[in-house]
Formats: structure tokens, C-alpha cells, sequence
């Protein structure tokens, strides 16, 4: 845990909202790209991230300094994105083809660092998966968890992590047409 | 074990997931199974290009623009609260002096006035028996789990 953003925690949990401002800086790009794939658009993942901080800091108080920041934050994240997915397919007010858009549309910042041609199509089809595609995806290949974090963050045995993320990257390969069928 | 089960190994495999067994396993297969090779050599293919995305960091000014959306929303937040605060004040003191006035005004009938107390005491009931329910939820939440982490 880096000493720094525990000092800064302490302080926001003192009602410091300037010792935020480097928390949220830090990841800001990270939360808005994490958005961006569990939404499956860039449509609201900006604004998603956004709710995400200011929902961490009316809890920061109750929040663990000793821990680090980003997977609470993330599961704050997620939990947002997922309410808005329900709410989204409630409504259907945003055709999914829109959502399939390139990440970089909509005014949102998202775009991958060292884009090339292929790693950004890749992209493309990642935002075209189930949910819970896109969700574990985003753990495991953007975030790095290990199976046993993967299935702390998410409340399933290892075992699910396993064939969710076999049949992830199968969708992944048939949506790119490299399933060799 | 058939070249399907195996196939579902390959990925744990690629990603240093197997235990030592399993793995041996895995490698005693694909030593004699050329469909699985490929299978894998596919896989590592794309797990290796996944393993390389990361987002770009956005750059000053998009990180200055950003803060300023958090940052306006805290400020909103803290007086969405005092909003409704003062709103839940005023109406209530404002319905218990129009309640008051309304009973002790001989003039109103006394069905009106039991009318209106079994009014207020049936909004009193819901408002207790919702509020119990939200702490009960509450304690299983898993969102409020996660808060507490």
C-alpha cells in the first residue's frame, strides 16, 4: 500500500476534499476506461466514474486507509455500472449498436495507451460482450487480478472464474472470427 | 479426459492458474495432441494482446476538467442535503401547526379531524415500517459490504 494515498485518505476522512483531488487525478483514467468496458460504451461511462468518487468519498470515512484505494473504489464502480445496465435495458433507450461505437466517441477521453489497428479492434469487440464478459475481462487483462482476487471481487468460487473467463475469451475470439471455425 | 475438457484448461494454463498436477497433466496432453496445440498457441495469442492494453492517461487538462466534475458534485451533494433537510423541517412544522389549527377549530366536523389523524398516523406507521426495512437491508447488502471493506 502506497504510503502517500494513505496519508491522503487520512485526510479526506479528516473532511479534506483537497487531499482527493490526487486520488482521484491518479485514477481518473482507469475509472473512466473501466466504465467504458463495463457499460459496453462510452456513452455515461464518464459520468459513471464520476458518481463512483463522489459515492467513495461520502464513505470514505468508513473506508480502510490501510487498504488500497482502487479495488474499492472499483467495486463502487461496478456496482454503479451495474445499476445503470438494469436501468438501461428497463428503459432501452440506448440501442446497443450505438453503444458500439468507438471507445473515443462521445466526448470521453477513454482511448488505449500504444493504440494500434489490432489492439483497438480488440477493444471494440471486448465492448460487444455480455456483461459479465466485459466484467471479468476487465479483471483479469486491465486490472491483472489473480483468480483467487477475481473471485474475492466478484463472490463466485474459482472455479466459475475459470469457465466464465474460458468462455470470455471464446466469445472474444468468435467476435473477432479467430475461433478457427 | 477429452480435448474439450482440456480446451477449458488452456486458458488457466496460459494464465499460471493450473496447480502443479493439473498442469502436468495439461502439458502430458499437449505433447501428443496437435489440436490443442494450436488451440493454445491461439489463445496465448490473444491473452498476450490483452495482457497489453492499457487505458492512456488523459492528459492535464482532461484530469483538470474531470476533478472539477467530482469536485462540483460534492459541493451539490453537501447542499442537495442541507435542501432537503430544510424542506423536511419547514413542511413538517407547517403541517403540525395546519393540523393543530385544524382540531382545535370547533367548527370543523369530527370525522374530518379523525379523518386527518388517521391520516398522519398511518403516514407515521409507513414511514417507520420502510425505515426498518432499509436498516435490514441494509446489514445484507452487499454494495454496503463493500462500502465497509
Amino acid at each position: 500500500m502506497d504510503s502517500t494515498e494513505a496519508a491522503l485518505i487520512r485526510r479526506c476522512q479528516a473532511g479534506e476534499k483537497e487531499a482527493f483531488e490526487p486520488i482521484v487525478r491518479k485514477y481518473a483514467g482507469r475509472a473512466a476506461g473501466a466504465a467504458t468496458v463495463l457499460l459496453g460504451c462510452p456513452h455515461d461511462a464518464l459520468d459513471a466514474s464520476q458518481e463512483a468518487f463522489v459515492r467513495a468519498w461520502r464513505h470514505i470515512r468508513r473506508f480502510n486507509a490501510d487498504r488500497p484505494f482502487y479495488p474499492w473504489y472499483s467495486a463502487i464502480l461496478r456496482n454503479i455500472c451495474r445499476t445503470r445496465l438494469r436501468r438501461r435495458a428497463r428503459r432501452r433507450t440506448v440501442p446497443l449498436a450505438e453503444g458500439h461505437a468507438s471507445p473515443s466517441s462521445d466526448g470521453n477521453p477513454v482511448a488505449l495507451a500504444e493504440q494500434t489497428e489490432r489492439r483497438q479492434r480488440l477493444f471494440e469487440a471486448i465492448l460487444t460482450l455480455k456483461p459479465e464478459f466485459r466484467e471479468i475481462i476487465l479483471l483479469k487483462h486491465f486490472h491483472g487480478l489473480s483468480y483467487k482476487e477475481m473471485a474475492e471481487a466478484l463472490e463466485i468460487p474459482i472455479g466459475t472464474v475459470m469457465s466464465r473467463l474460458h468462455h470470455a475469451r471464446q466469445a472474444l475470439r468468435e467476435v473477432l472470427g479467430e475461433d478457427g471455425s | 479426459m477429452s480435448c474439450d475438457q482440456f480446451n477449458q484448461w488452456a486458458g488457466a494454463y496460459l494464465d499460471g492458474e493450473l496447480s502443479e498436477a493439473d498442469r502436468r497433466r495439461f502439458e502430458q496432453h499437449l505433447a501428443t495432441c496437435e489440436v490443442c496445440r494450436r488451440e493454445v498457441a491461439d489463445l496465448r495469442n490473444l491473452t498476450e494482446d490483452l495482457d497489453m492494453m492499457r487505458f492512456k492517461e488523459p492528459g492535464d487538462e482532461e484530469l483538470a476538467r474531470y476533478w472539477s466534475g467530482v469536485y462540483n458534485r460534492l459541493e451539490r451533494s453537501f447542499g442537495w442535503i442541507l435542501l432537503s433537510v430544510g424542506a423536511i423541517l419547514t413542511l413538517c412544522y407547517g403541517a403540525f401547526r395546519a393540523i393543530e389549527e385544524l382540531i382545535r377549530d370547533p367548527t370543523v366536523s369530527v370525522i374530518l379531524k379523525v379523518g386527518v389523524c388517521a391520516l398522519i398516523a398511518g403516514l407515521v406507521v409507513l414511514f417507520v415500517s420502510l425505515l426498518r426495512e432499509r436498516l435490514v437491508v441494509r446489514k445484507v447488502d452487499r454494495y454496503a459490504k463493500e462500502i465497509e471493506r
